[in-house]
């Protein structure tokens, strides 16, 4: 059962991408729909019976899914859902304005779809090697969705984001090879050593030296996927200049991936090494990456960047929060995780709405949008709020529970530090917001404005986000307790 | 099972695969690079195969052929025809002239024999030597991709560098698991494939692959 549930949701999406490249218009949409609701059906139903009935594993163990993975897994299909969503629309406006050739429109879903296979197939393996692997394939795969307006600047980004992320991801490959180095003095020379169940049961056995620089590779080598500061320089460019829904999905699941893949280092690492040196490394990085993405904001003149500077500022405060461990800082990590995937989607879908009618990312020249365009530009305001942490928002709430827990661990000048550049990044994208929706309308603009759907695929992540900010339904609050478990074995 | 003859193998084609790392960071041609770093692949398909046979090891010798094949046949060619229709086939105006990375690349790898000391990381490396030529190799990598203009030449350089890691693999562990060496050569297959999917493009819309091009995306 669970290896048929494996192989529908990463396999469908891949099957389907193949006659879906060549196809167009509703055909192409309703294929991607097809395999996508398939896989994310199948996606479910692994993720509930983990959720219920604890890990599972298939494939001879190649495959164990655990209630991180399983949470990550949910998060990724989540925002891959809402990004396709925004897709048919998103596209169809390219292609009228001739920004899109038609038959990319077929390309567009095919390699969606194959993006969103790579995904899924990270929190699914029990294996070091293969988790890189997989990592490795959604650098690829989205670098060919980031460039295929063939606009200079899409080429530029694209090439960056492969270069840079080839190189990052390269270091977690060394990083790969010398846990493996590591543990296969103890486990003997198989795949079974790179197995992080194993690793995690045996880490005090294994060799620290190794372990330790094993560590310091990870951090710098799926910390560029993560877009942790200082190795965060191809993110925005990315970000900015991949198709709406894609950077939805690269900013709310692709970064989790990265994040995902971090945290599996990081708890052989603390078992190996005891939590000193990972966590402050963690800490530095985090508090790094709040303090650089801040004036980047501040200043910031396009919109997209804009979002793509507020990932880097929201992983930094991941990575603090993972290296402040302990309860409450953890579960304050875990739901952040949910619901920065959830906001961004909607934000990307939103930003590219507006980007779109108005025809320019430059913030200066989207104005006035409460007049002009109120839907797009409604949603985004709120979720801006939103995402900044407006009380009583979820995100609030994730953000003083990172903070406390900080302060509870004994990392009060840290934790200070952060709130002080949480609350400044605070004002930073509420005047953009308001100038957004109340400033000076741009004069003789035309809006298409959205229909129902488009406005239900916007409104559905900002009433979720806005609902857990007052009340976290009962299964959620099971699966924080039993991922919070995962990750707080030796942190805790 | 012969370890001493396998740790022999490995220190000697550890030895020439720094020396092409050191003439790739030494050539203004591009061409040239790109054979060099098909040289050195073939190399680390040697090492694989070699360490194989000498340790029984059937799964060593498939993924060394593997290796082998891909990066040192595969994608030099491919490499080579984006060469064919670029209009500069020459590295002209890199960041750090070719004479002066060269100096730097020696530097590097006589800097890695003087401080990377194989022997104090746990004890159990298969061939301790070699990983003094495996650091140099991805530090000689990143000053290849860090100091060139030419996508092509950033290219050699991070193959260079991913020479460096797969030698690190079979330095410390006579290489990985044939599961992951397989998923290894499938992603830089596809990254290939998808490098030079921009090569074309870059050439069409720039008309050339300098990254010179590349500065329009600031803060």
């Amino acid at each position: 059962m669970t290896e048929a549930l494996v192989l529908a949701l990463v396999g469908l999406p891949m099957v389907a991408a193949i006659p879906a490249w060549w196809s167009r218009g509703v055909v192409a949409v309703g294929l991607a729909w097809a395999a996508f609701g398939g896989a994310a059906a199948a996606g479910v139903a692994l993720a509930v019976a983990v959720l219920a009935g604890g890990p599972v594993s298939a494939f001879g163990g190649t495959v164990v899914v655990d209630a991180l993975g399983a949470y990550v897994l949910l998060v990724i299909l989540a925002v891959a859902g809402l990004a396709l969503g925004g897709s048919p629309r998103y596209v169809g406006h390219e292609i009228a304005s001739g920004a899109l050739h038609p038959p990319d429109e077929g390309r567009y879903y095919a390699l969606f779809l194959t993006f969103v296979a790579s995904l899924v197939a990270v929190p699914l393996f029990d294996n070091l090697g293969l988790l890189w692997v997989a990592i490795e394939a959604t650098t690829i795969v989205s670098a060919l969705l980031v460039g295929i307006t063939r606009t200079p600047e899409a080429i530029e980004a694209a090439w960056k984001y492969l270069v840079l992320g080839t190189v990052g991801v390269g270091f977690a490959l060394l990083a790969t090879i010398l846990a493996y180095a590591s543990s296969v003095g103890v486990l003997g020379e198989s795949s079974d050593a790179l197995a992080w169940t194993r690793l995690v049961s045996i880490a005090p056995a294994l060799d620290p030296g190794l372990m330790r620089l094993a560590f310091v590779f990870a951090l710098a080598g799926y910390g560029t996927k993560v877009g942790l500061v200082p190795f965060h320089t191809w993110l925005p460019d990315a970000h900015s200049q991949a198709p709406s829904p894609v950077s939805a999905v690269l900013s709310g699941a692709s970064l989790a991936a990265a994040l995902y893949a971090l945290v599996r280092f990081y708890l052989v690492a603390v078992g190996t090494l005891g939590p000193q040196m990972p966590a402050t490394l963690l800490v530095a990085l985090g508090l790094l990456s709040l303090a650089v993405a801040l004036p980047f904001m501040v200043a910031q003149e396009d919109l997209k960047r804009l979002l793509a500077y507020s990932s880097v500022e929201h992983m930094g405060l991941l990575a603090l929060g993972i290296g402040f461990g302990g309860p409450v800082a953890i579960a304050g990590v875990i739901l952040h995780v949910g619901l920065h995937g959830l906001l961004k989607a909607g934000l990307f879908l939103a930003a590219g709405e507006l980007v779109q009618q108005y025809g320019t990312r430059r913030l200066a020249r989207i104005r006035g949008g409460l007049r002009d365009a109120p839907e797009a530009s409604g949603a985004l305001a709120v979720g801006i709020l939103l995402l900044a942490g407006l009380p009583p928002s979820g995100i609030f709430i994730t953000e003083f529970a990172i903070v406390v827990g900080g302060v509870l661990r004994g990392y009060g000048p840290a934790a200070a530090i952060a709130a002080l550049l949480l609350a400044l990044s605070f004002v930073a994208v509420a005047f953009h917001g308001f100038r957004l929706l109340w400033g000076r309308p741009v004069p003789g603009i035309t809006i298409r404005r959205p229909g129902r759907t488009t406005l239900a695929w916007l409104a559905v992540p900002l009433v979720a986000a806005a609902i857990v900010g007052v009340w976290v339904p009962a299964p959620l609050a099971d699966v924080l307790a039993s991922v919070g478990s995962i990750l707080g074995v030796r942190g805790g | 099972m012969d370890p001493a003859a396998a740790a022999r193998l490995i220190d000697a084609c550890a030895a020439g695969i720094v020396v092409m790392g050191i003439l790739i960071a030494g050539t203004r041609s591009i061409g040239r690079s790109i054979w060099l770093v098909a040289g050195e692949s073939l190399l680390i398909g040697v090492v694989g195969v070699g360490v194989g046979v000498a340790t029984g090891a059937p799964h060593l010798v498939f993924g060394g052929l593997l290796a082998g094949l891909t990066k040192g046949l595969v994608v030099p060619v491919i490499l080579g025809r984006i060469l064919r229709q670029s209009p500069v086939r020459t590295e002209r105006h890199p960041y750090l002239g070719p004479r002066v990375t060269l100096v730097v690349a020696i530097v590097i790898a006589f800097a890695a024999v003087a401080t990377v000391d194989g022997a104090a990381l746990g004890g159990r490396l298969v061939a301790p030597q070699a990983l003094p030529a495996a650091v140099a190799e991805i530090l000689t990598g990143l000053l290849i991709a860090m100091t060139r203009r030419k996508g092509l030449s950033i290219i050699v350089g991070l193959l260079v560098f991913e020479n460096g890691v797969a030698l690190t693999a079979f330095s410390l562990t006579y290489g990985m698991p044939l599961v992951i060496e397989l998923g290894i050569v499938f992603d830089l297959l596809i990254a290939i494939a998808v490098v030079w999917v921009y090569a074309r493009r870059m050439l069409t819309v720039f008309g050339s692959m300098s990254t010179d091009e590349l500065r329009s995306l600031r803060g």
